[in-house]
């Protein structure tokens, strides 16, 4: 099976995403894969989870934290500001303890408790996480490409998903218990609490949005996950590792795209030593590459003879990816 | 003010009804509100750990919770915080 025959054939798989380790061609395949369908008329929406993002870098234009760019017909493309995000939801909290208690200022305890959450590694992740489920709540588009993050983080994305949804069923549940002590005392002294019912909420949201966002992760229907993996010994042995590990996430894993391949047909020609070693090199770990996965390889993607930035080079890639 | 400070009326059949509250159900109301103050101080210890020093897990969305109990913080730390003693447990 192709790369477009897993398009044409299964309409139905919106969420598409190309993970693998750095630097391998994720954002480039991506790009492709958003250019490609967008050039038959999908509406497509192509956005970065990395913080490290370089969509800007291969369409060659400043798109940080600017909402969703049109950068062809039928392709937007969005980085998140996740700076931003958690410096606006920083002044929401402290807007909301302003509010609610009719104060004149934060108290300094709890100010300096919101001024270092935004110091905590997980606090990026987690605000670009969150951001993810806006862009996809709203819906507007057929296709959602995700830039992922290289694999080790795109498994700690995966396990926060998972961490956070057991978190908050535990202090949901704790929460309930917690109301049910006290409607035992209400109900002896008449008293009602409002703002049990308000945190209860406050968790409830904070749970539909976590699951809006995990169910997409392992949804077989509407996902599709692709590996973007290089005829070399160590990326092989990863990806494979990170193929058991995401299968265990159940994260619906779509096929396999070899990318980099040197174009055989060089050994033709008169080349040095050293690029005929790589060429040998790149076979043989072609051939474990096949016996490993087989019939889900879904493409090779040839070395190309520069680098892939800017429209025209992203649509001759599309063009050998797709055929 | 609240139901229970008011004056009460009634006479006699509220002072009966009073004292049967205090015979039977004080004692449960009693032990409910410990157990829930005990239960808002773990969900604060679990939400905002980090504010001692305890970060339990990422903070991003247990921020949102921290206005809710922004008034009961400094309860909260005073007592995670205290030094205890064996009649802490006889309380």
């Amino acid at each position: 099976m192709s790369l477009r025959e897993v398009f044409e054939g299964y309409p139905e798989r919106r969420y598409i995403m190309f993970g693998g380790k750095g630097g391998l061609g994720k954002t480039t395949l991506s790009a492709t894969c958003a250019f490609w369908l967008a050039s038959h008329g999908k509406r497509v929406l192509l956005f970065s989870v990395d913080p490290q993002a370089s969509l800007s870098d291969i369409f060659q234009r400043d798109i940080f934290g600017k909402g969703p760019v049109p950068i062809v017909p039928n392709l937007w493309a969005q980085e998140v500001d996740a700076d931003r995000r958690i410096r606006e939801y920083q002044d929401e909290i402290r807007k909301k303890i302003l509010d609610m208690y009719g104060f004149d200022r934060v108290p300094e305890e709890i100010d300096n408790y919101i001024s270092a959450a935004s110091a905590e590694p997980a606090m990026e992740e987690s605000a670009i996480f969150d951001a993810v489920v806006d862009i996809i709540v709203q819906g507007d588009y057929d296709y959602y490409i995700y830039d992922l993050v290289p694999l080790g983080h795109a498994l700690y994305y995966l396990s926060m998903a998972k961490v956070y949804d057991e978190w908050i069923n535990k202090i949901t549940k704790l929460r309930e218990e917690m109301g049910q002590y006290d409607r035992v005392a209400a109900t002896l002294r008449r008293q009602e609490n409002v703002e049990e019912d308000k945190i209860l909420q406050e968790l409830l949201y904070i749970k539909g949005r976590i699951n809006a966002s995990s169910q997409i992760l392992t949804d077989k229907v509407r996902t599709a996950f692709f590996f973007v993996l290089v005829p070399e010994e160590m990326i092989i042995l990863d990806t494979r590792k990170a193929a058991e590990l995401f299968s265990r996430f159940d994260v619906p894993v779509a096929g396999y795209v070899v990318n980099r391949v040197l174009p055989p047909e060089l050994e033709q020609e008169q080349i040095p030593v050293y690029l005929k070693n790589r060429i040998a090199m790149q076979k043989r770990h072609l051939e474990g590459i096949k016996n490993i996965f087989g019939n889900q390889i879904l493409a090779y993607v040839p070395e190309m003879d520069r680098d892939v930035t800017g429209l025209p080079m992203i649509e001759k890639l599309a063009e050998r990816l797709f055929t | 003010m609240t139901d229970e400070n008011k004056p009460k009326k009634g006479g006699i059949f509220q002072v009966f009804k009073d004292i049967v509250y205090g015979m039977s159900s004080h004692e449960m109301t009693r032990h409910a509100v410990r157990s829930r103050a005990s239960m808002e101080h773990l969900f604060i210890l679990i939400t905002m750990g980090d504010l001692l020093g305890v970060p339990i897990l990422p903070p991003y969305y247990s921020l949102r919770l921290l206005p809710y109990v922004t008034p009961q913080i400094s309860t909260w730390k005073r007592r995670m915080l205290r030094e205890r003693d064996i009649t802490d447990t006889l309380g």
